[in-house]
């Protein structure tokens, strides 16, 4: 008996409302039971503007109650499309079958059919950077600190700072709009008393105006706290730090009523920057947003796909990525753009030759409505997702280095060049001539018996080998006495040179 | 008469197609590997999809890079005439923030028609680009920078590229930022937190390989079989191209120029000189022609001095060259003179000439700059006090000889 998932919560996203909004009550009528719209084909970019207007969840921070494990979305599928055993739903749609049978088309969106541009453009924007997801997930204890820390200050109407750090892409600017819709909730919700907050992200602000207000006595304009949240701070480190100090002496004004959030990437920037607050018992509670690790990106990435009815990634193509990005850097934005780009690859596969196997697999779920076995259509399933394979070349293009191809490309003499500052710069020295290599150029060429070229043609070469960042030349009036290094690893010319004979008994 | 006026036309037509860069980079555009390719269907997914893209487009100069993405930007504004707007900027005029963002005005300015006030100040400007980015994501209209010498945007504080790659991490925008560069490693240059901000999509242009040399120059000067030549005179052409491409010592003199340089720019450039030779009255592309160009390209300017020197000036170049070879690291003129005497007494040879006529021929060499002072102190001092050295090296003095006509040493 195929269980469908009972939580309302996570559900919701399943369901993109685009008929009409009556339907989300009946919806909710039916006990414990979801039925899983289908994406009309509409306009994309007007789809796109919608999803994001319907991002309403109960309870933000609490987690998710559920492991996301995206295979249990196939059963309601294979539900409706085959097997009898659909007793569970044929209650409820009775009054859908009607809109089920209209549209034979629209069945077919049930599963990951990439031949259908909008269920692959869907997937692109739920994995896109710019998405934001209704629930930060893995920040709950980071957000909740803040959280607490804002609302006390609230109650008690005194100024507090928080100082928010961590690597690019560990979601401190997500959490911190999470955390400023939630004050703005909790405050208009509980405590009416309190005017709605003004909140400025600011990059500079008029500070004296701020100090003048903060240092008069009577406020008679009623009790207002300030959120402020100021984003990349240590662009606002000037040589006399005094910018960044007069922003955090907001809070220790005697009337002071403000909030302040910084968000920075440096841990330590309170305490290199701001050693006088110390004294003063200001000092910014830190929080810090360490990189995600493997688990955590696996959770977020599932977390996004959720939001999708169908499956669209393997499970193993997922983990790969995540323990990829977790051991280089554990930037969020780095997985979701390979993600994407394994997508991409998906796509080019299928666009090429195998559009015939697409075709037999439309053909073959048109005419097996009712009966087409289970088995058969998830192994069509495994073709048409995001495999790891597909993964593992979205991951080496990211992460790989374009030198070795660059090397192999080269012209003939270019690489000589290449292999005599290698042989050079084996004798232990670092640097040299122009002159020199040019000499160890002749040397190599006289082995080989391949003609060398001149002097000019030779600091041309080389010219054009340090715009292409191969090589650093010094400045000098005069050709010969350029000074040279080398700015790629020894390993990589090795490597990239070593289909070559000759260059391999050049550089033994 | 007749034939004439039809090598000119060849003549006329193949040059401008030399001159043509989206010409040349169209047969490397139609596989579905090809980066051509690869970029159209990146940036138009961004366009029809309107999501937020960057990608860095690298490779050394004059691989095309520029030349593919005009090709891009030229079909896609044709599909989609009114939903792409393209703002360039350049890395050598704009990499100070001000200057960028008050370009970046000026051509959205120019674009929407609006007035642009060169009075703007530099907040002004980056609310005002703000504000067209969300107007134009809102409008569904694409934006795509095109930041060229991407590298030297890296420098300082980053902060144009910060805030565009900012601008892209939000909904409301719809951009793509198209960077190229010919450092590869442009990225890294980056500061951290921009590059999170960055895609990492990276498309790789280089130089062509051999097959693809070959179907470049038959597409180039090949002639077309249509109306505007005569049949027997095109097919004469072409057979005859047909012939020098696969003749080996046309494969040679290819090799040998792509072996210091093989960038399609360089081989354009070849091609220009080669097809400039071409003999009007023959009316037919040869060998020679080529032979002619390589020449031209791979001048040694020193060499040419050195054809034209007089043997006393040969001797003297000889000498100074002996001296260096015996570890002398300063001699002046004297010193010159005493090596040139001690020759003359061991070889026994008959060109032995007076110190006043050496010193007139040591004076020439230095007028063309075969040899030189060694510091710019020495004012005061005679001619031939001063310590000289020489400009050309061994490898280039021997040939030298070698190719004067008079030279009698056997060196």
């Amino acid at each position: 008996m195929p269980s469908l998932i009972g939580n309302s919560s996570s559900a919701l996203y399943g369901e993109l409302d685009l008929i009409g909004s009556n339907k989300d009550k009946e919806k909710k009528s039916i006990k414990g039971e979801k039925i899983y719209e289908i994406q009309s084909k509409g306009n994309s970019t007007t789809q796109k503007r919608r999803l994001r207007s319907q991002t309403t969840r109960d309870s933000p921070i609490s987690s998710p109650s559920k492991p996301c494990s995206p295979t249990k979305w196939k059963l309601p599928r294979r539900c409706i499309s085959g097997s009898p055993n659909s007793s569970g739903i044929s209650k409820e749609s009775n009054d859908k079958l009607s809109r089920f049978s209209k549209s034979l088309q629209k069945r077919l969106s049930d599963t990951f059919l990439p031949k259908y541009s909008e269920q692959m453009n869907a997937v692109k924007e739920v994995l896109h950077v710019s998405t934001t997801p209704s629930v930060v997930v893995c920040r709950e204890e980071e957000q909740k600190r803040v959280l607490e820390l804002c609302k006390g200050c609230i109650e008690q109407e005194k100024a507090g700072s928080v100082y928010v750090c961590g690597c690019p892409g560990t979601g401190k600017s997500l959490s911190m709009e999470k955390v400023k819709q939630l004050l703005v909730g909790w405050a208009e919700e509980i405590l009416e008393k309190y005017q709605p907050r003004k909140k400025i992200s600011v990059a500079l602000s008029p500070l004296q105006h701020l100090q003048n207000l903060f240092s008069q006595k009577k406020q008679s304009s009623g009790e207002k706290m300030m959120l402020i949240i100021v984003d990349e701070l240590d662009y606002l480190i000037t040589k006399d730090r005094s910018v960044l100090h007069d922003l955090f002496m907001l809070t220790t004004y005697p009337f002071s009523r403000c909030l302040l959030i910084g968000i920075a990437n440096a841990i330590d920037l309170a305490d290199r920057f701001l050693p006088r607050l110390q004294p003063l018992n200001c000092k910014p509670m830190v929080v810090t947003f360490r990189a995600y690790s493997k688990d955590q990106i696996l959770k977020i990435l599932q977390e996004r796909l959720m939001a999708l009815p169908y499956n669209a990634f393997q499970p193993q193509a997922l983990e790969l990525c995540a323990r990829k990005v977790a051991a280089a850097s554990g930037d969020m934005r780095k997985a979701l753009c390979v993600c994407r780009s394994a997508i991409e690859m998906l796509e080019v596969e299928l666009r090429d030759p195998t559009c015939n196997m697409n075709l037999v697999l439309v053909e073959k779920t048109l005419c097996g409505q009712q009966t087409a076995p289970p088995t058969e259509f998830s192994a069509k399933q495994e073709i048409d997702t995001v495999r790891v394979d597909h993964m593992a070349i979205a991951l080496t293009k990211t992460f790989k280095s374009p030198v070795v191809d660059i090397i192999q490309s080269l012209p003939q003499h270019q690489q000589i060049i290449l292999c005599s500052a290698v042989k050079l710069f084996r004798r232990g020295k670092k640097d040299t001539t122009v002159g020199e290599l040019n000499r160890f150029y002749s040397d190599i060429c006289k082995s080989v018996l391949i003609p060398q070229v001149g002097i000019l043609e030779l600091s041309s070469m080389c010219r054009g080998l340090s715009d292409q960042g191969l090589l650093k030349l010094g400045q000098s009036r005069e050709d010969k006495l350029k000074r040279v290094t080398l700015q790629v690893d020894e390993a990589d010319i090795i490597f990239a040179l070593q289909g070559i004979r000759f260059f391999q008994n050049c550089l033994q | 008469m007749e034939g004439e006026n039809q090598a000119e036309k060849a003549l006329i037509l193949i040059r401008s197609r030399i001159c043509n860069p989206s010409y040349i980079f169209t047969p490397f555009s139609d596989s579905p590997e090809s980066n051509y390719s690869k970029l159209k269907f990146i940036i138009s997914n961004s366009v029809t999809e309107a999501c937020n893209n960057s990608i860095l487009l690298l490779g050394p100069r004059g691989c095309g890079k520029i030349a593919v993405l005009n090709l891009v930007l030229r079909d896609l504004l044709a599909e989609h005439p009114d939903m792409v707007s393209v703002i360039r900027l350049n890395g050598l005029l704009h990499s100070d923030d001000n200057c960028a963002l008050k370009e970046i005005a000026r051509q959205l300015c120019v674009e929407h028609q609006l007035l642009f006030s060169k009075m703007a100040s530099f907040d002004d400007n980056s609310q005002f680009m703000i504000s067209m980015l969300r107007e134009c994501g809102l409008a569904h209209k694409t934006i795509i920078f095109v930041l060229d010498e991407f590298d030297l945007f890296a420098q300082g504080k980053q902060r144009l590229l910060y805030s565009l790659l900012d601008a892209m991490q939000s909904i409301t925008s719809q951009a793509v930022v198209i960077g190229v560069s010919c450092r590869l490693d442009a990225d890294q240059l980056l500061e951290k937190r921009v590059r999170s901000r960055f895609s990492h999509r990276k498309l790789l242009f280089l130089p062509p390989s051999k097959e693809e040399l070959q179907r470049l120059l038959e597409h180039i000067l090949s002639l077309p079989i249509d109306s505007s030549f005569s049949h027997d005179y095109a097919m004469e052409f072409n057979a005859k191209l047909h012939k020098i491409v696969g003749d080996c010592r046309f494969t040679e003199i290819v090799d040998t120029l792509s072996g210091s340089d093989s960038t399609v720019n360089h081989l354009l450039k070849f091609l220009f000189r080669a097809v400039c030779c071409m003999d009007l009255d023959f009316g037919f592309l040869t060998l020679e022609n080529f032979k002619t160009a390589i020449l031209s390209i791979q001048r040694q300017p020193k060499l040419e001095c050195l054809q034209d020197c007089s043997v006393l000036e040969l001797y003297i170049l000889v000498c100074m060259k002996r001296l260096e070879d015996k570890e002398q690291n300063s001699y002046n003129f004297n010193s010159v003179m005493k090596e040139y005497k001690g020759i003359h007494d061991s070889y026994q040879t008959s060109d032995y000439y007076a110190r006043n006529v050496c010193l007139r021929a040591f004076e020439h060499l230095l007028q063309r700059e075969l040899i030189c002072f060694t510091d710019n102190r020495g004012q005061s001092q005679s001619v031939e006090f001063r310590p000289v050295k020489l400009l050309i090296s061994s490898h280039e003095l021997y040939p030298g000889l070698k190719s004067n006509r008079s030279c009698p040493l056997a060196y």
